[in-house]
């Protein structure tokens, strides 16, 4: 499939006084399944819609394949920000019918599948003549990602496409997700909070905190990087020392830390007296961006 | 294909792991397919590319090899080299594990193969 590079650089956004996009660059390269994780109010949504020139930028720029995004009818057709429905709101989108919702869809998104949307709808069980506002949150939740698979669209953007899902509905749409990719090799960012049962789908995870991207890597090489050693309170310290100590928790004098290191230090840790186990994809992120508050 | 990804390591480790056991198992004989990438990724929910550095690991081992056009094959001798490569890992990941648990319990070596030496015998007997 013919996918460009989305390319954000040094992106800087403000609500009022508040900056919440700190200088931020990135990029998205094609054929991939990227994970979008970070705590609320990270920033996530915020960037996902200036990437997709939903939303204005104080400075920075954004371009796909080279040209910029804003006001790029051509570039901005080649994009889908599938944006998460609110309940709560009862005006624009949400009085619309869902009929009429996906009719809309179908008109900006050139690559639209409408036999592909038909299927998705039998699927879901949504009815077409009623409100979106009418919607449960799951349901509201299917609509968004009926809307991001049938647009078809080179780049596809879903911002919390789980939230609201039963556990059935989160693993029939991480295999919709990948049966898609499997045919179509088209780019997907995927939002979400739900990480352990995602981590597995997403070839890169790029992580957001405070503004600022933290991590953009394959997601195995960087899991691969943490472990946590536990053991008693001086020899795991000895182990541990030069490594970066991302988190500590400590009873008694047993200790135990998640840290971050090459695989050469840890192998030596493997002849001490301490236990060195391997991290998950949310422990991972736990440390990174816990600030403390987890523990 | 059996089981299901749980354990903590990484997810083209036990991909790779897991067509070994089924290699090991006789589900996959030498010179028989293997499931594709896109069928493992299916099967296991999982992103194709993490499929394929599974599958690309066992054919840098040569247990795996590529038929251009058809898919993955179960190379001559792959049960032979997994088995070999095992044996490396179960010293590694099993017996010395075993001797470091012992010394923590100040069991000397001779009890300790006493120890293993009882412990066959008895599986025999089973």
């Amino acid at each position: 499939m013919n996918t460009g590079i989305l390319k954000a650089e040094g992106v800087c956004k403000s609500y009022g006084k508040k900056e919440v996009l700190h200088n931020l660059d990135l990029e998205i390269q094609p054929g991939k399944i990227y994970g979008l994780i970070g705590r609320n109010g990270a920033g996530k949504t915020t960037l996902l819609g200036i990437l997709t020139a939903q939303n204005t930028m104080n400075s920075g720029a954004v371009t796909y394949n080279g040209q910029p995004v804003w006001e790029n009818q051509e570039a901005l057709s080649h994009i889908c920000f599938s944006r998460e429905l609110k309940p709560t709101l009862f005006s624009g989108q949400n009085n619309l019918k869902v009929k009429h919702y996906l009719k809309t869809a179908a008109i900006y998104y050139p690559g639209w599948d409408q036999e592909y949307a038909q299927r998705l709808i039998d699927e879901f069980k949504l009815e077409p003549k009623k409100k979106i506002c009418q919607l449960s949150k799951g349901q509201m939740s299917m609509v968004t990602i009926l809307i991001a698979l049938a647009s078809r669209a080179p780049i596809t953007i879903l911002d919390e496409p789980a939230a609201g899902l039963d556990v059935v509905m989160r693993e029939r749409f991480y295999q919709l997700l990948l049966e898609d990719f499997a045919q179509t090799g088209r780019t997907f960012i995927v939002s979400t909070h739900i990480i352990e049962e995602a981590a597995s789908v997403f070839e890169q995870v790029i992580i957001i905190d405070e503004g600022r991207i933290m991590e953009n890597a394959p997601t195995d090489e960087l899991v691969d990087q943490f472990r946590y050693v536990s053991g008693r309170e001086d020899v795991v310290d000895q182990v541990c020392a030069g490594l970066q100590v991302l988190s500590a928790h400590q009873m008694g004098r047993h200790k135990t830390v998640a840290v971050r290191g090459g695989g050469v230090k840890l192998a030596a840790a493997l002849d001490a007296d301490v236990d060195v186990s391997p991290m998950s994809l949310q422990n991972v992120f736990v440390a990174l961006c816990g600030h403390g508050d987890a523990q | 294909m059996h089981g299901t990804l749980s354990d903590q390591s990484l997810i083209y480790l036990q991909i790779s792991r897991m067509l070994e056991d089924d290699i090991l198992r006789g589900v996959y004989r030498e010179e028989e397919q293997v499931p594709s990438t896109n069928e493992l990724a299916r099967g296991y929910s999982i992103n194709p590319a993490t499929a394929a550095k599974g599958i690309n690991l066992l054919v840098s081992e040569g247990i795996l090899y590529k038929k251009r056009g058809i898919g993955m094959f179960v190379a001559p001798g792959a049960e032979e080299a997994v088995k070999q490569k095992r044996k490396a890992a179960f010293y590694d990941g099993f017996v010395k594990p075993l001797v470091k648990e012992g010394a923590s319990l100040s069991l000397s070596g001779e009890e300790l193969l006493d120890m293993v030496n009882r412990a066959i015998e008895e599986g025999a007997s089973q």
